[in-house]
């Protein structure tokens, strides 16, 4: 019973309005098109005020939205690549510039426990603030914005597309959404007010206040986690792991409906020690409902010497994570596997059932298992999305309020 | 000193340094990693009063006429044809990568290359100046041109078209770095020039001849952490760069000592000189040299001192691109004393 609503090139261009590109556009949303750079770039930046930054002597500026926290000089632009220091100001030059557009099922973000069988408008810019060498998107994700073929789109445009489209849920996806924080800010706070989800899909590293400030306007997140190690953080990601957990701390916190995914490479993260403890910190402190997905890797990008991740691997560290406590493991990026669906951790009835981005959730009533009625953690219905509220709305505490930051 | 008395100093240089030792020309591209580099790394620091109006006030001819000397002290060559044909041959297509990025390569001295490798029958139309952008190299006062005759100018980004906005399709690989490649490099250049600006940078601590190769690059963003070392020598060890890099030029008319990459008028100073090298560590030692001792004239802080050391040029030391030692480089002054700075 997955959800496909129809909907013409025409009424997409409608919905899109002015701002789009009507030849990206149509790229853009060929057919459940694999997110890529177009062969025929141009630059199309959109800059914009950007949000979380401090100004320094010298024109200089300390971007503050991600752990890196890059001090950027008069010209240059930070680690991400899409957030430039023009005289003395800091801007997003990514605002609306989207290089992916698509219509997925949720299930692929992955997100099992949120609006099953609907879809969400997936988009993404140019840009991310790690460098791994699995990326699977590196063509957008390691790209700066001049180098991908983008369709402009402002955040109102966004909103009325995906309402157009019959889907309940805006995801910021595919490369990093951290990096166009902006964008995904004011899309979602607009998508909230138009009764449409947001959900960010990312890798975490984003810093605690930016984090919660944000969570005021999503209604779900999905975290990478790389791994449990800061060598492999450092190593594969050029990355830390500490703030990764930092943010998964603060979803926590906050009560948003937070999934983790793990994507598992041979002989790099793989091992059971690892696996266990990564398991047992998740149960500490995000809690035995969080859903942990552990993902299949296949050799991409700078990893090519690796293969993909024996199925064994994948079961291994299921059972590990459900042994240490967790009660929703998956297993992903295997078609047809039994670990793709959702068991009731009360009577053990499978509750959703997934073949492929198909998925069946007829035993599960009211957000609860239909043979014992144990309710299931999660987000089943729009009306439950949309009324949110972060348990803890901190305000901004060290940096200036985003809205400051903007001239 | 007069122009003719600068020149007849320039040619007693010349016979004296070709003597002095066999040059090392190309050299800097062919070696292997962790070979011994030649005995010594030869770099020309060339000043003349033409030199000093800097920028927009160069005059094309004139600076030609100082690199050609500067060509024939560094290979030791009594004419200027025989000593750009040490370095090129007229069939190459030659890349000549200028630093568009906030205080510019003068024109001038790009043009001024192309001039004075006609002497050696190297047509202008077989010479691409180039940077990442077509805007960046407008901006800065380059005429952007794709046919016709003349020197060819465009951004990496006018190969948009060829896919990957101008760059290669594989990902290339040389120590911390992977990266994909200007389709200049790639697939038009047999031979590349770097031809920088010598500045200041907030966290390299310089910018010369071996940075300007992170305009070759497609995300030279993710390589500036811990003062952009190793990441700007393995950056010029990419193959594609390591292969074809010939000679590298300086512009140091009027260098910045303080607040690069971006222009600060306010801490640059007539140098008048050029700096000209074949082996590319050694320049931007010679560079950086100039640049602390002009640092510390106005009493300002050192660059570690600033922690912002100049790591780059001991790890493209250690990979075999050069020399960074002082001990390893015979620097051959032309005019004014190169350390002879106010």
């Amino acid at each position: 019973m997955m959800a496909r609503t129809p909907m013409n090139r025409r009424q997409f261009l409608q919905a899109a309005g002015a701002g789009a590109c009507a030849f990206c556009a149509a790229r853009a949303l060929g057919a459940d098109a694999p997110a890529q750079a177009p062969s025929d770039a141009k630059p199309q930046a959109v800059v914009h005020d950007a949000m979380w930054f401090e100004r320094l002597p010298d024109k200089a500026v300390r971007c503050t939205l991600c752990p890196r926290e890059c001090v950027v000089a008069e010209v240059e632009r930070g680690y991400c690549g899409v957030r430039e220091n023009r005289g003395g100001d800091y801007k997003t030059l990514v605002y609306g510039a989207l290089c992916s557009i698509n219509i997925d099922p949720i299930e692929k973000k992955p997100l099992y426990h949120y609006l099953p069988t609907t879809t969400a408008l997936s988009v993404a810019t140019a840009g991310c603030n790690m460098e791994c060498k699995f990326c699977q998107n590196w063509r957008i994700s390691q790209y700066r914005p001049e180098q991908v073929d983008s369709l402009v789109m402002p955040p109102e445009n966004l909103v009325r597309v995906a309402a157009a489209r019959g889907a309940p849920t805006m995801a910021f996806t595919y490369s990093e959404p951290v990096v166009f924080y902006e964008y995904m800010h004011d899309a979602a706070a607009i998508g909230r007010k138009e009764g449409v989800g947001s959900v960010m899909i990312s890798n975490g590293y984003i810093r605690a206040d930016p984090m919660r400030q944000l969570c005021k306007h999503l209604t779900a997140v999905k975290v990478d986690l790389k791994a449990f190690t800061e060598e492999f953080y450092r190593d594969q990601c050029a990355g830390r792991l500490k703030p990764v957990l930092e943010t998964l701390e603060v979803l926590a916190d906050v009560g948003i409906h937070t999934e983790v995914v793990v994507l598992i490479i041979p002989t790099l993260n793989d091992s059971a020690d690892e696996i266990g403890r990564m398991a047992k910190w998740l149960l500490d402190h995000v809690g035995p409902d969080v859903p942990l997905h552990f993902s299949r890797f296949h050799p991409t990008y700078r990893i090519n010497n690796l293969p993909p991740t024996p199925v064994a691997t994948l079961d291994r560290a299921r059972k590990t994570a459900m042994d240490a406590g967790l009660h929703f493991v998956y297993v992903g990026n295997v078609p047809f596997h039994e670990g793709g669906h959702t068991v009731c951790p009360g009577c053990g009835k499978e509750v959703i059932r997934r073949v492929g981005f198909r998925t069946d959730v007829s035993n599960l009533k009211d957000g609860a298992c239909r043979a014992c009625g144990r309710k299931i953690p999660g987000v089943w219905t729009q009306e439950q999305a949309l009324a949110f509220t972060p348990k803890a709305p901190a305000a901004p505490k060290s940096e200036q309020a985003p809205a400051a930051a903007r001239s | 000193m007069t122009r003719r008395r600068f020149f007849a100093r320039a040619a007693a240089s010349t016979a004296l340094a070709g003597a002095a030792a066999g040059l090392p020309l190309a050299s800097c591209a062919q070696e292997e990693p962790g070979a011994a580099p030649p005995a010594k790394s030869r770099v020309v620091v060339i000043r003349h009063d033409s030199l000093v109006a800097g920028g927009d006030g160069l005059s094309p001819k004139r600076v030609a006429e100082v690199l050609d000397e500067a060509a024939k002290a560094l290979a030791g060559e009594a004419r200027a044809a025989d000593a750009w044909a040490r370095c090129f041959k007229p069939q190459d297509r030659l890349a000549v990568k200028v630093n568009c990025l906030g205080f510019p390569t003068s024109p001038a001295v790009a043009e001024a290359l192309v001039q004075a490798l006609g002497a050696m029958d190297l047509p202008a139309e077989r010479v691409t100046l180039w940077d990442r952008t077509s805007r960046e190299l407008r901006t800065a006062g380059y005429t952007l041109r794709s046919g016709g005759s003349g020197p060819r100018c465009y951004g990496t980004d006018a190969l948009a078209p060829r896919g990957n906005g101008g760059y290669s399709a594989d990902v290339f690989i040389s120590g911390g770095t992977g990266s994909l490649i200007s389709r200049i490099v790639t697939d038009e250049a047999t031979a590349l020039v770097s031809a920088a600006v010598l500045k200041d940078h907030n966290l390299a601590g310089l910018t010369g001849v071996m940075k300007n190769f992170y305009g070759a690059i497609h995300n030279p963003n993710k390589y500036h952490d811990n003062n952009c070392d190793p990441f700007i020598a393995d950056a010029c060890a990419q193959k594609p760069i390591r292969d074809r890099l010939r000679l590298a030029i300086v512009d140091a008319t009027r260098p910045q000592y303080q607040g690069g990459p971006a222009s600060r008028p306010q801490w640059q100073w007539p140098y008048g000189g050029l700096i000209v090298g074949t082996d590319p560590v050694a320049v931007d030692r010679i560079g950086c040299e100039i640049l602390s001792r002009k640092r510390a004239g106005v009493g300002m802080k050192s660059f570690e001192a600033e922690q912002r050391p100049v790591r780059y040029l001991a790890s493209g030391q250690a990979l075999g691109l050069g020399a960074a030692d002082l001990d390893r480089i015979e620097v051959v002054s032309i005019g004014r004393p190169w350390l002879d700075i106010e």
